[in-house]
């Protein structure tokens, strides 16, 4: 048997006591004064900047947001329980921080970078302040490059760019977080040695959860491995229960995490879910710092929470390394209002909103986007040619679709154009219906939008249109999938290309069975 | 006591002001300090001039009967305009704030050092020498006996902690360990 010799093992305790020092540590402390609901009022400390972290005994860390003339006020990121009145506090002389670094794909974190998935320490040495100022006009450039969702119905009419702010808006339970990590699945594909030889760049992923179940964002977790969506994702949570100072600075987190990428000149896109919870979580602790509350209790400086949230969102000029950072907040209304505090600041704050009602969702139409009220200001610049010419009366034909549709119910006599419309108008929304998790390539959303838009389902029975599309696009991809690969390569339908898929839809046209 | 910063820096700020004017800070320094050993030793004091029920004429009474034949005549004149200015119950903190204001009017730090062990007479001499180098002025060392400290000591000098105990470096040890960047070879 193999033998340790005691002072072997001595030799490997003095070796680890080495490097330790035992010179007089310096740092400076002050006292708490008052202790509650994840709040600390300390006397002393006179020298610490805002948004410091200090130390609290039992290893609870704090952030300082209230600077007094004779106190400090001080959120706790830990239990208040273990505070006492009375405790020294230690400044740490860093501003909350949190690691950063291609190390962090495929982890779960916390607010402040600790890992909470169970995979060990992270090693990275790089780390960047939670709270960072947004980039200025100069080093900007107007968005230009697509971040394709893999959503039919956004990729078509509500065109997502790259350094855009879009938000996702929608009552509880319409599948907001699903158009979220359908986006965040969709991006598999940039990091595909296919799309480098396109010369699409590899967009990385930040899934911020705030104030969610923690078995909801297990779950997404697991989606997105199963998915192999996690390898170029980090998810960033603090679930309901956690304290709500942790809650307010996990976007600021995920945000730098972005941000990392960005400035690298590579691709981020960095999903807020959802900033509704945060600032409610900002306004507790607001509140419990006493600060003045206003309209619906929210502090004054609610706006600017969001604002300056959103505005990190951006695309780099060129000079800059042309990097971009994509945000997709999310927020819950009650009964669809719109009109409420939160909602309307992030409307007026990002770049449109992807509008999502629970009629529709009960209706059966999922993903359930209103496509009428649902806007992208700036997205339209970044879409792909070919997608703007087939999408360009997909709009308009929806749009008169439902104002019809209206004067349908009443099952009056209509004339023949009126059917026409009504008929074609149920086949687009028939074909923008998509399952979950199921992303679409954009040269297969371009075919199967030509085929609804140039009348190729005008014949077809309404039960048969998701059937039609998907056979269609399997019959292109056996028979003519030098069509898809003319569409990713130019990227825009040249009339030689347009006879060529006139020709393939009028093949399959014939071949296909109907049900009845 | 109640503790305001403001009101007690307004009243201690212009007590100084005043008696650097009258040339007579060392006396008043010794009465402030009578008061504040007074109401640190006397909670009942304490309580009658925080008490809403007491009138003021009556907790002006006491006060000068207390003090009248102790104290300088101008240290007694300003006891009696806090009280008639209601702000008797900040009389301690006021007290308190012109100390500390006065020591940094001469430029002298006070530092409370916490110690293991009680000091010898040359360890205390050489730690006041080292310290006044460190802060480049003159310090006035209050020790404290703090047996939870196993060993060393602790100056702290307003903010500023000079940590030399054992238990603190028990602590930074353990942290070192917790790091778990032990490698092994």
């Amino acid at each position: 048997m193999a033998e340790i010799r005691p002072d072997e093992i001595s030799a490997i305790l003095r070796k680890q006591l080495t490097g330790f020092e035992s010179e007089v540590d310096i740092y400076d402390v002050g006292t708490v004064l008052q202790v509650g609901d994840g709040i600390a009022r300390i006397y002393g400390l006179s020298k610490v900047m805002v948004s410091e972290l200090v130390e609290f005994p039992n290893d609870v860390l704090g952030m300082v947001l209230n600077l007094d003339e004779d106190s400090v006020g001080c959120v706790l990121f830990g239990e208040s329980s273990l505070v006492k009145e009375g405790d020294s506090v230690k400044r740490t002389k860093r501003v909350a921080s949190i690691p950063v670094g291609e190390e962090l794909l495929g982890r779960v974190v916390n607010p402040l970078g600790i890992p909470i998935d169970g995979k060990g320490a992270i090693t990275t040495n790089k780390f960047l302040p939670i709270e960072r100022k947004a980039l200025g006009v100069i080093q900007r450039q107007p968005v230009k490059e697509p971040l394709q969702t893999g959503i039919t119905a956004v990729d078509a009419m509500i065109p997502i760019g790259r350094g855009q702010r879009e938000l996702i808006i929608g009552d509880r339970q319409t599948g907001k977080t699903a158009v979220a990590i359908d986006a965040i699945i969709n991006q598999k594909y940039t990091h595909t040695e296919e799309a480098k030889k396109l010369g699409i760049n590899p967009v990385y992923c930040v899934y911020v959860a705030i104030g969610q179940k923690s078995s909801t964002v297990a779950q997404v977790v697991a989606k997105l491995n199963e998915q192999g969506a996690m390898d170029y994702t980090t998810v960033v949570t603090a679930s309901a229960w956690e304290p709500a100072p942790l809650q307010y600075i996990a976007p600021y987190s995920g945000a730098t995490l972005g941000e990392y990428y960005r400035d690298n000149g590579k691709h981020s896109l960095v999903i807020y879910d959802d900033l509704s919870k945060q600032a409610a979580a900002y306004r507790e602790l607001s509140l419990l710092l006493r600060r003045p509350p206003g309209r619906e209790a929210y502090p004054g400086d609610v706006f600017y929470l969001h604002s300056r949230l959103l505005e990190r969102a951006s695309k780099l000029s060129d000079k800059m390394g042309g990097g971009s950072l994509t945000a997709l907040p999310i927020i819950e209304t009650q009964q669809g209002d719109v009109s409420a505090y939160i909602p309307t600041n992030v409307i007026s704050i990002t770049d449109g909103q992807i509008y999502l009602e629970s009629n529709l969702f009960n209706a059966g139409v999922r993903p359930a986007i209103n496509v009428g009220i649902s806007v992208s200001r700036v997205g339209g610049n970044a879409q792909i040619k070919a997608m703007k010419k087939v999408a360009g009366t997909l709009k308009l034909d929806l749009a008169q679709y439902r104002e019809l549709e209206a004067f349908a119910k009443f099952g009056s006599d209509l004339d023949q154009s009126t059917l026409k419309t009504l008929a074609k108008g149920a086949r687009l929304v028939e074909l923008l219906k998509q399952g979950q998790y199921n992303p679409v390539p954009i040269e297969r959303q371009i075919i199967s939008i030509y085929l609804g838009t140039k009348g190729y389902m005008e014949s077809i029975p309404l039960i048969d249109i998701k059937r039609f599309e998907k056979e269609a696009i399997e019959y292109f991809e056996v028979k003519h999938n030098n069509i898809f690969e003319s569409l990713k390569k130019e990227k825009q339908i040249s009339d030689e290309l347009e006879a060529r898929i006139k020709k393939a839809a009028e093949e399959f046209i014939n071949v296909f069975k109907r049900s009845t | 006591m109640k503790i305001n910063f403001k009101i007690s820096h307004r009243y201690a700020v212009s007590l100084l002001e005043s008696v650097i004017e009258k040339k007579k800070t060392e006396k008043v320094i010794l009465d402030i300090q009578l008061i504040v050993n007074t109401l640190q030793s006397s909670n009942e004091l304490q309580v009658a001039l925080q008490s809403p029920v007491i009138k003021t004429e009556i907790k002006e009474k006491i006060i000068v009967e207390l003090f009248k034949s102790k104290i300088d005549n101008d240290s007694l004149e300003f006891i009696k305009f806090v009280i008639e200015k209601r702000r008797e119950d900040f009389l301690l903190s006021i007290a308190l704030r012109f100390l500390e204001l006065y020591d940094e009017h001469i430029g002298v730090a006070n530092v409370e050092i916490k110690t293991a062990f009680e000091f010898t007479k040359d360890q205390k001499e050489s730690l006041q020498k080292r310290i006044e180098q460190i802060l480049k002025k003159k310090a006035r060392l209050n020790y404290k006996l703090d047996t939870d400290l196993i060993g060393g000591f602790v100056a702290q000098v307003g903010d500023t902690s000079y940590d030399a105990s054992l238990s603190h470096q028990l602590e930074l040890l353990k942290k070192q360990f917790l790091k778990g960047n032990i490698s092994l070879n």
